[in-house]
């Protein structure tokens, strides 16, 4: 569905289902490059099992409009203001990568938006090497390549997908390619207020990394999910892209988490 | 490398879509001979019934056997998603029916295979889909025969059995500009001798009958989706932009992006139309890919060394291969095909369709059927058996003579084909001297 947030039309999947406002709200935000896509597999069972849910594309990415937004610091507070533009009071806010920095800036900035925050493939601050950078402001492409040849495990990287007959590398490459992932890198790169957020985080906060993440390494993760006070669960033989390369194993650490906290577990 | 992998192509052959599984470590692609199976629960079930998650209902729409070889087939092409189907005849009719319905109208090059033709100009048309048939080649032509309803341009990256090379770049500059999609038949070169998507198709179809399995044991095809065309952008397609009734108003595009036409395929033609591939079959046809590049590195030396010979063969009238600097198609197969133009061949030969006739029965090696891909050196006569149900003037504008024998060349020992073709010389030269 669209929804206008600083005056630009901006995208949001709903999981196949009308937004429902009423009902306990589940809000996803991708990583850098990527877009709601990223969430195939898990927005449409949270749609269809009592939640409602939002996971936009950001300012300048695939189905929203205007320009990419070039600080997580101002990617938080547009998410505070997507969130309220769609009426919610409250959301169960789900970050991959620099989507979960993202979802940090808006516990720092918007707290009473919140009831819970989730970071997949994370940490609370993800360095990014210059020279990726400069790839990615002569070509996407060529930047999405060196994301995805690092960021896919290596069941991904020979072919293995969880939606038969699919090639993730290729979407993803599809997609990133065509969104502003040099402005999104930059912002990811500079952001440094992890620590200091995670003092303040007063919402239950769990973390799920991936053994052969080598975006954001496990140590680092687990290291931030202690300053974060976060349930940590590590998931075996998969890359940095868990949504897309292990959608069970994140959509049911999701369901443990956020079902408890809404009795529907 | 592909857009899909990072692997190089010999070993995405090899491996792509499989790593040993959990339960025995089959180093093989195990056959999963079954029609369905179990869910862990109802809720379990009712998940994968609505595209919650990824997995296996019923052979019909997927199986795991054949999911390999989709995705080994992507993962060579540069797709973001492929569907394999019964038969190459089988994708074709699954990818017109998905971008096409009645009053839809398709553009396809002269230049085809005769039972594609066939489907194209007298089966679809039954459904009121019609088609243009147009030296897609020819700017012009292609430009004007564009309406507005229509939805694919369609040619063979190798034309069957004319030989003509579609020029992809220049086709998909022009239907790119009216918002419509390419669509090409590569089974003559497979993606080991060009990748469609790298010069602007949209959409990759094949018979893996032919060179992707080799061995010619098992009938199938496949549909690459490239995943680069904006469907919602084109306009044209409220089939993938729109919502999809039966899945509780999906809308595929906004969905899935890149893989849209892959998914709408697999929930619609999959489940409606059912021409799945066998497990069996995708099995056989993975034994024939893992060679796949050598093969074709055998077969395009030695189509260029019987070429060079039959030019020197005084019962040859003349010979067409898409890279003999003589053909008009040279600088652009050097361009779409620098390894090679494929293993296929014509010529004529003396004596007429009498002589014709009389070379192909002489043959002891090579053999008279009506397939091509084969390990093994194929032959035929097109004017009496593929393109037969042609008029003269199609099968003149397709680029078929009376005269014309069509060779599938295989990868048997050079000097073994050449004694073969030189007995069947002699006898169409007999032929020819009796006249």
């Amino acid at each position: 569905m669209y929804t206008e947030v600083r005056g630009q039309k901006t995208y949001a999947a709903t999981g196949g289902k009308a937004f429902d406002g009423s009902l306990p709200t589940v809000m996803f935000v991708h990583g850098s490059g990527l877009d709601h896509r990223s969430w195939a597999l898990q927005t449409r069972w949270f749609a269809y099992n009592g939640y409602s849910v939002l996971a936009p594309d950001l300012p300048g990415h695939s189905l929203s409009a205007g320009e990419a937004l070039t600080s997580i610091e101002d990617m938080g507070a547009w998410l505070a203001e997507f969130i309220r533009a769609n009426g919610v009071s409250k959301v169960h806010a789900i970050g991959h990568s620099q989507g979960f920095l993202d979802v940090l800036e808006l516990a720092r900035q918007a707290p009473e938006l919140l009831k819970s925050i989730t970071g997949i493939g994370t940490a609370g601050a993800i360095p990014v090497n210059p020279a990726l950078i400069e790839a990615a402001k002569n070509s996407a492409a060529d930047a999405a390549d060196m994301l995805l040849m690092w960021g896919f495990g290596p069941d991904a990287q020979y072919g293995i997908s969880a939606v038969p007959g699919m090639q993730p590398i290729a979407i993803g490459r599809q997609i990133m390619a065509s969104n502003p992932l040099h402005a999104d890198l930059v912002a990811c790169g500079e952001y440094l207020n992890g620590s200091e957020v995670a003092k303040t985080i007063d919402v239950p906060a769990q973390l799920i990394l991936a053994r052969k993440d080598r975006l954001t390494p496990v140590k680092a993760g687990m290291a931030f999910a202690r300053e974060l006070n976060a349930s940590t669960t590590i998931i075996e033989r998969y890359g940095h892209m868990l949504p897309i390369e292990a959608p069970r194993q994140t959509l049911q650490k999701l369901r443990e988490l956020i079902g408890s906290l809404e009795n529907t577990a | 490398m592909s857009r899909s992998s990072y692997l190089k192509p010999d070993t995405v052959a090899l491996h792509a879509g499989y790593v040993p599984e959990s339960d025995h470590g089959s180093r093989a692609v195990p056959i999963y001979q079954t029609t369905s199976y179990v869910f862990e629960s109802v809720s379990e079930g009712s998940s994968l019934f609505n595209v919650e998650q990824g997995g296996h209902i019923y052979s019909r729409i997927t199986n795991p056997t054949v999911a390999v070889l989709e995705q080994r087939i992507a993962a060579l092409e540069g797709g973001s998603g492929a569907i394999c189907t019964a038969s190459g005849m089988s994708a074709l009719f699954t990818i017109f029916i998905t971008l096409c319905s009645a009053g839809d109208h398709i553009i396809s090059a002269t230049q085809i295979y005769g039972s594609t033709a066939t489907l194209l100009k007298h089966t679809i048309k039954r459904l009121g889909i019609e088609c243009s048939f147009v030296s897609v080649n020819d700017e012009q032509a292609l430009r004007d025969a564009i309406q507005p309803n229509t939805k694919m341009v369609f040619c063979e990256s190798i034309g069957n059995p004319g030989l003509e090379i579609s020029d992809i770049p220049g086709i998909s500059t022009i239907a790119h500009e009216a918002g419509i999609p390419v669509v090409v038949d590569a089974t003559f070169a497979t993606p080991c001798l060009c990748r469609p998507f790298e010069h602007g198709a949209d959409i990759v179809v094949h018979s893996v009958t032919k060179w992707m399995g080799g061995h010619g044991v098992a009938i199938g095809g496949v549909i690459v989706d490239g995943g680069q065309f904006d469907w919602e952008q084109s306009g044209r397609f409220p089939e993938l932009t729109e919502p999809y009734a039966p899945f509780h108003g999906i809308r595929f595009w906004e969905e899935f992006g890149p893989s849209a036409l892959a998914m709408k395929m697999r929930a619609e033609s999959m489940r409606d139309v059912g021409a799945a591939m066998s497990p069996h079959n995708a099995f056989l046809i993975l034994q024939g890919i893992e060679t796949l590049n050598l093969r074709m590195k055998q077969h395009v030396a030695n189509a260029r060394a019987l070429l060079e010979w039959l030019q020197q063969q005084e019962a040859v009238t003349w010979t067409n291969y898409p890279d003999m600097e003589s053909n008009p198609s040279h600088a652009l197969a050097a361009t779409l095909f620098p390894d090679g133009a494929g293993s296929m061949l014509c010529f004529g030969v003396t004596g007429g369709r009498a002589g014709g006739a009389a070379f192909i029965d002489s043959l002891q090696l090579a053999s008279n059927l009506a397939n091509v891909g084969d390990a093994r050196t194929l032959v035929l006569h097109p004017a009496s058996t593929t393109h037969s149900r042609l008029t003269g003037e199609d099968m003149k504008a397709a680029g078929i003579s009376e005269d014309m024998i069509r060779v599938s060349v295989g990868i048997e020992d050079i000097s073994d084909i050449k004694a073969d073709f030189g007995r069947g010389f002699k006898a169409a030269e007999r032929v020819a001297g009796a006249a």
